[in-house]
């Protein structure tokens, strides 16, 4: 008697089991990720219930955070994490834009200074008197700039 | 050598002065605000005498000296005397000169490099911030 109950007991659990539809779970796990526009990158596919996540993030806590919200997916048993960490090419179109804009004003009083600006670095060229250098930089640095480049010839 | 190691005079008077230090990368970046113009100076006298005539490329030193609005800046242009203008930029019209060493009043710095002053005629216009410093 006792074994019969267990028979059914488990005969209706694998029942229930298989009513889980991967395809479903799949779905779902999908959309959660779709909700979240850091994880747009990530495709998910659900097998035996095991989520497997693939595609690219911007960095690891995208990538940790991807996991933990498929896992978080009703009837998703495991998650498997095969998602790539590609930090975006920096953009320095809007600093380069700020600087040049600032620049015409530093660079007021020395002109025999050529500067070039691109990807936030200053690149100087030309000549400069010693004593007007430091002035010089103390301008530049107060632009925020990646870097500045001294090519400069100092007389 | 590391640029924490070659610079560390520098980074200590920083630190010291809860500016904030960045040495990632090739670039050692040391921003914020000091209580004294003497005390930017001698980051930037600091600076020049470990990397002569700034060859090395290897350090971004924004430093500004704290100053209130209302209170007084001189004039530290080198030797010119200093374009007092009406707008913030030097496209603006001159409406006024300010001597070297003038002691003048800060009215307002909200524009960053250009900081809006009045001299000692009672004159009112933008002047580059970098040419005042600010009066203990």
């Amino acid at each position: 008697m006792t074994a019969i109950t267990l028979i059914l007991a488990l005969g209706m659990s694998v029942a229930s089991c298989k009513k889980v539809n991967d395809a479903d779970v799949q779905k779902t796990a999908q959309e959660v990720l779709m909700a979240d526009p850091a994880l747009a990158g990530v495709v998910v596919t659900v097998q035996e219930q095991v989520a497997t996540l693939t595609g690219i993030v911007e960095d690891e806590a995208a990538k940790a955070a991807a996991e933990s919200a498929v896992a978080a997916v009703e009837n998703v048993k495991s998650v498997v994490n095969h998602i790539e960490v590609v930090p975006p090419a920096p953009d320095y179109s809007e600093l380069d834009a700020a600087i040049n804009a600032a620049l015409a004003d530093a660079m007021k009083d020395h002109a025999t200074v050529t500067a070039a600006v691109e990807n936030g670095v200053i690149t100087l060229t030309g000549e400069i008197r010693e004593r007007d250098l430091p002035t010089l930089m103390q301008k530049l640095n107060a632009l925020n700039p990646v870097q500045i480049v001294n090519n400069l010839t100092v007389k | 050598m590391a640029l924490t190691e070659k610079y560390k005079e520098l980074i200590d008077l920083a630190r010291a002065n809860n500016l904030l230090v960045n040495d990632a990368g090739k670039v050692l970046k040391i921003d914020g605000t000091v209580p004294s113009a003497s005390i930017k100076d001698k980051m930037w006298d600091i600076y020049q005498r470990l990397d002569p005539q700034f060859r090395s490329n290897d350090v971004l030193l924004n430093v500004k000296a704290a100053v209130t609005e209302g209170g007084k800046v001189r004039v530290v242009t080198r030797e010119s005397r200093l374009n007092i203008r009406k707008g913030p930029g030097t496209d603006q019209p001159i409406v006024g000169k300010a001597e070297k060493g003038e002691i003048i009043t800060l009215i307002s710095k909200s524009n960053d490099l250009w900081w809006l002053v009045r001299d000692v005629d009672g004159e009112e216009g933008y002047c580059y911030a970098q040419y005042l410093e600010p009066v203990q």
